[in-house]
């Protein structure tokens, strides 16, 4: 296995706004297009717009945004992306929000912060609390923000690229440890 | 009738804290319900996961692509095709790949495969979950040994298959499996006419599952539940036919819905019928597979002598069951994508970035037990503690795939 480049900063060129860009900013929420992710409409939200954006997307008739296939989190090389993939129940479109936290702006002992959307989309509840746990983004409102996976007192967020292991499992040789 | 007479009888009750789990025997798994209880009644539910944590996405960032594709079908044991298909299609669809036509039936036929599996054995524990101890569940064993045999003459495994790989599949089936495998669809649908006539409309049953555990069409939509599940409430939302992949739009059938308002019963309705379409799926793979069975396509191969070339009519292009042959120093372009599958759980996606390197940067995986799980606090309250089971049985969640 070998340490790996993160991915960099996406290209500063700026893209003509897709279909739901358009659509977001008609509605007066601004937002950037990215390049797409393999072919599906790709858009960077700030995240105080995050809640009306994601509301007007699942509720207005012409987008019908009504399924939340996964919030996955992202250590970029520097930034934290919280990443949304939008699906439709009743049309083809497919749409992927991302909100992007710089790591410049978390302070040091700090979890980046990004506004939960679980209160009013219960399909978030446990994919944020995933992220929470492995990823450490901390979604600011969540009704119930506690590990998921990992036990309630784990140290650390392991999928996060400076984590390593509290203790080392294979080669521990103390007695007193529990493993 | 006792819990009508603590109504009426003023008497007080109090609350009642306990565990369910993790070491139940009917959770399919390990999972613990820190449940709230009024009597015989849940009030409350959460449920405790993260017993069966794997980190697979960590192992899949640690190792090579080539690596990770033995590991994933540990994710869902009951439906490793679907895992590898997911984690396959995902990075064939960053790198653009286009797979030979034989590869996609291939594909196809085993997954139909590993969903009635899949399904089979779902119908012989539930109903040892809800207190069938007469013997029932050997009946879907019987049939399911058969596809396992199957499953362990092409892909060399019973389980845990690596079988679809990243650019086609493994390997071209032993002589002797289709046959084999058109004789048990043959005699598949009058096994399920069987399972049906004990099940269906037995009286016990009936009333263990009619009008428990109503999963309604806003609430399955507010939680993301996928699958049968979903179906069952009447949203017509089956991948194969909403965005055809492979060589489903191909392909003839139905997507089997519930009548009714999504009870229990409905979702055990729909995983039977499902049964019945997957057969017939199948069926319809074998008679349009090109190159047909493997003795023909061998014969064809005894005339070029199995000469491998691109343009020749007998081994290139659509007759070939990978795109090239991979090893262990296989790369993916860098670029990002999500692409799902419609597993017997329901959607089963795999969010990949990719930087160009030997391993994947980073892995996301959408479980549909995840989601599906979700649901049942909202499910159980208002139940009393015996449904529970029927419940969460009905479901179909397996634990390893919640956990990963």
């Amino acid at each position: 296995m070998s340490e790996q480049q993160a991915p960099g900063k996406p290209a500063e060129v700026e893209l003509e706004p897709g279909q739901f860009g358009q659509f977001l900013a008609e509605h007066g929420i601004p937002s950037r297009r990215l390049s797409d992710s393999s072919g599906v409409e790709t858009i960077e939200l700030e995240g105080k717009h995050l809640e009306q954006a994601v509301k007007r997307l699942r509720n207005s008739p012409e987008t019908k945004l009504d399924f939340l296939v996964a919030v996955s989190g992202v250590e970029a090389a520097d930034t934290f992306d919280s990443v949304y993939h939008l699906w439709s129940y009743s049309n083809q479109s497919e749409l992927v929000i991302k909100v992007r936290v710089p790591k410049s702006d978390v302070p040091a002992g700090h979890l980046p912060m990004v506004p939960s959307i679980a209160p009013f989309w219960k399909a978030a509840d446990w994919h944020e609390r995933e992220t929470y746990d492995l990823v450490g983004i901390r979604y600011v409102g969540h009704p119930y923000l506690r590990r998921i996976l990992n036990p309630w007192d784990w140290e650390g967020h392991p999928l996060r690229r400076d984590y390593r292991q509290p203790v080392d499992a294979l080669n521990d040789k103390s007695p007193g440890s529990f493993r | 009738m006792s819990t009508e007479l603590l109504k009426t009888s003023g008497l007080k009750t109090d609350e009642m804290i306990i565990n369910m789990g993790p070491q139940h025997p009917a959770t399919h798994g390990v999972l613990r319900l820190l449940l709230t209880l009024d009597g015989e009644f849940v009030k409350h539910c959460e449920p405790v996961i993260g017993h069966l944590h794997r980190a697979q996405e960590w192992q899949g960032q640690n190792r090579t692509w080539f690596q990770y594709q033995a590991l994933i079908d540990r994710v869902d044991y009951l439906s490793g095709m679907f895992t590898s298909w997911a984690l396959a299609k995902a990075a064939e669809r960053i790198d653009g790949l286009k797979l030979p036509l034989r590869a996609e039936y291939m594909r196809v036929i085993v997954a139909e495969m590993n969903r009635i599996s899949s399904h089979l054995l779902w119908l012989g524990t539930y109903l040892i979950d809800l207190g069938a101890m007469f013997g029932f569940p050997f009946y879907p064993f019987r049939e399911r040994e058969k596809l396992l045999d199957l499953f362990e003459a092409i892909a060399g495994q019973r389980m845990m298959f690596n079988y679809i790989r990243i650019g086609g599949v493994q390997r071209e089936a032993p002589p002797g499996w289709f046959a084999k495998l058109k004789q048990f669809t043959q005699e598949f649908p009058d096994r399920v006419d069987e399972y049906e006539a004990i099940v269906t409309k037995n009286p016990i049953f009936l009333k263990r599952t009619k009008g428990v555990g109503i999963l309604g069409k806003e609430l399955a939509m507010e939680y993301g539940v996928t699958g049968p599940s979903l179906r069952a409430a009447g949203v017509n939302f089956d991948l194969r036919k909403f965005k055809p992949y492979s060589v489903y739009d191909q392909l003839d059938f139905e997507v089997p819905l519930g009548e009714g308002e999504g009870d229990t019963w409905d979702r055990y309705m729909c995983r039977v019928k499902e049964m019945r379409q997957s057969n017939e799926i199948i069926k319809q793979c074998l008679a349009k597979i090109p190159g047909g069975t493997s003795e023909e396509l061998r014969e064809r191969r005894r005339q070029c002598n199995s000469c491998g070339k691109d343009d020749c009519p007998n081994c290139g292009g659509d007759l070939r069951i990978m795109v090239k042959k991979q090893n262990a120093g296989l790369r993916i372009k860098a670029g990002e994508g999500f692409d799902a599958v419609e597993s017997p759980r329901g959607i089963l996606g795999c969010y990949i970035v990719s930087t160009g390197g030997d391993t994947a940067y980073r892995f996301k995986w959408r479980n549909p037990s995840f989601s599906n799980l979700s649901v049942l606090p909202a499910l159980l309250v208002g139940h009393p503690i015996a449904d529970i089971m029927a419940i969460f049985g009905s479901l179909d969640v397996i634990l390893p795939d919640v956990d990963r």
